[in-house]
């Protein structure tokens, strides 16, 4: 879904030195893929998403987005974009943020209301609709970031540093967040120094350095038979046979459920509820395991 | 596309209407307290028995308090547009969404013009009523091409540097000097092909300044006089959204 062709970034002000911020980067992200890009402050994480957002261009080498260039995609459809510092008129309070932000998203005005309360209650927003965003903590300015990102459907979601000043709860609410978004047709892209936290929510991590691909994702090995896991199945229908094979399974929106499970009784529940007739369009493991690929890698370079 | 962005017309007014209109309007005030203060006007000039000498004075006190709406309602325009979405970095949240940066900008920007419209036509239509008689039409039109001349070089500099809004008053400063130069110039029997030729290249603001009183008067003016402004504000408005167009975001 999203492709980045041995891209070349390099920032030519008009004087002093020209800086290369990504060189020669090659990624690929799936739909139906939590892609993280992790590494230090200045390594090229913000310039990347800037590229798949389209808001520049690569000096070198190409972008795609759904085989589109970025620009073109987003006009089109859109992207569900976090930033890393919430960038909106500080005198503007949440709700109004949200309901002028849910009007450009295309969300219907007769659901408008209904849309910004979900997402309110979603991210633990409720008390502070009425707050302006320049009175907000840093915590609840990231989760404004979220919120307004969220407040429509789009295929392709881009979240950068969103673990910058945010509180353990809040850490909760974003992980149950990434895995109700996941789906078969989607594409996430998260960016974050935090490495060990990226481990847990992406599927695989690349390391950034200094602009150049230090260590490529690598896939999350299987998970392990004998361990429970979460896992997200998302049913394109026979979703309320899920309850009845798995009792503890928590519904997610859009026929999506968590269900914690070994592998083994989770392909036992599956048959069983193809054997209810209900028909399955994926299953993805929610979290990450305790594989620590990136760190190594972080390691490597560090030594 | 166009629904979204036609749905959001309404709190792009509202920003207007709160954040950039009083801030016109006072600067109307404050320039009429100025011409008042400067030729002498006191309130005795607006006794209906007073000599047409002094009616005079008070239409044009008029006609320059209509010039100063009208540039303060072009150059605000664009005030909180452009240059400053890219440089606050709103652009890159807003624009995330399937939306055309130049149609919400253009959209923005014709917006704050009719309202400059309707409140010049507004305010027209009270002195109308309270003084003497004056185009409702006309003072609707010269607001309007306040706004195109003014507002479309405003929009023109935005797009291309966060300092805009200095720019423009050095660049209309600028022309007013150079106009009065060669005014000077003129009486003195004198003339300067390159003062001549500055005044072509700098915005027409003097042209505009000197339009209050025909239009007021109800389109009594030389269309060639007119067509100079008309053409400056086409142009920049159509380089303003081929730039947009080209680099929708700051840098």
């Amino acid at each position: 879904m999203i492709e980045l062709s041995h891209v070349s970034k390099t920032y030519a002000p008009r004087f002093g030195r020209s800086a290369r911020a990504l060189d020669d980067v090659s990624l690929r992200v799936a739909a139906g893929e939590v892609a993280g890009i992790s590494g230090p402050a200045g390594a090229g994480k913000s310039t990347l998403l800037s590229l798949v957002l389209g808001h520049e261009r690569p000096t070198s080498g190409t972008v795609r987005v759904d085989g589109a260039e970025p620009r073109r995609f987003v006009q089109r459809e859109g992207v569900a974009y976090s930033p890393q510092r919430l960038t909106l008129p500080s005198r503007w309070r949440v709700v109004d943020a949200l309901t002028r932000l849910a009007m450009l998203s295309g969300v219907r005005a007769s659901d408008t209301r209904t849309r910004v309360d979900s997402v309110l209650r979603e991210l633990g927003l409720a008390d502070e609709r009425r707050a302006r965003l320049k009175a907000l903590p840093p915590d609840a300015r990231v989760r404004v970031a979220l919120a307004q990102a969220i407040l429509a459907d789009r295929r392709v979601i881009v979240i950068d540093e969103p673990l910058d000043g945010l509180g353990a709860e809040s850490q909760e609410i974003l992980r149950d967040l990434i895995v109700r978004l996941r789906a078969f047709d989607r594409a996430i892209v998260i960016a974050s120094r935090d490495t060990a936290e990226l481990q847990r929510l992406a599927d695989r991590v690349t390391l950034l350095d200094r602009g150049r691909v230090r260590r490529a994702g690598v896939a999350r090995p299987a998970t392990p038979a004998n361990v429970e896991t979460v896992f997200h199945i998302v049913l394109h229908h026979g979703a309320d046979q899920v309850l009845a094979v798995f009792p503890s399974a928590i519904s997610l929106g859009r026929g999506a459920y968590a269900v914690r499970a070994t592998l083994a009784s989770l392909n036992r529940g599956l048959r069983e509820l193809i054997d209810r007739g209900a028909l399955i369009a994926a299953v993805t493991p929610a979290h990450a395991s305790a594989e620590v690929n990136v760190v190594e890698s972080l390691d490597q370079v560090s030594s | 596309m166009r629904g979204r962005i036609a749905a959001y017309a309404g709190a792009q007014l509202r920003d207007h209407l709160v954040l950039r209109a009083p801030v016109i309007l006072i600067l109307t005030v404050l320039g009429a307290w100025a011409y008042a203060a400067y030729t002498g006007l006191t309130p005795d000039a607006f006794d209906p028995s007073a000599s047409v000498e002094v009616r005079g004075q008070v239409e044009r006190a008029f006609h320059a308090v209509l010039a100063t709406f009208a540039f303060a309602g072009g150059a605000l325009a664009v005030q909180g547009l452009v240059a400053r979405h890219r440089h606050r970095g709103y652009d890159r949240v807003i624009f995330s969404r399937p939306l055309d940066p130049v149609r919400y900008y253009a959209q923005g920007f014709v917006l704050a013009g009719l309202t400059a419209m309707l409140i010049g036509a507004a305010g027209a239509e009270v002195y109308g009523a309270a003084v003497h008689n004056v185009s409702l039409p006309g003072v609707a039109a010269y607001v309007a091409l306040g706004w195109l001349t003014i507002g479309g070089l405003g929009l023109l500099l935005s797009t291309v540097t966060r300092f805009h809004a200095p720019l423009l008053v050095l660049l209309l400063v600028a022309d007013f000097a150079c106009d009065r130069y060669a005014a000077g110039l003129r009486a003195a029997g004198s003339g300067s092909a390159i003062v001549d030729a500055l005044r072509y290249l700098l915005p027409p603001g003097h042209v505009v300044a000197s339009l209050a009183g025909p239009f007021s008067q109800g389109f009594a003016f030389d269309l060639l006089t007119v067509a100079w402004p008309i053409s400056f504000g086409v142009v920049c408005i159509t380089a303003a959204l081929v730039l947009l167009r080209k680099r929708p975001f700051g840098s």
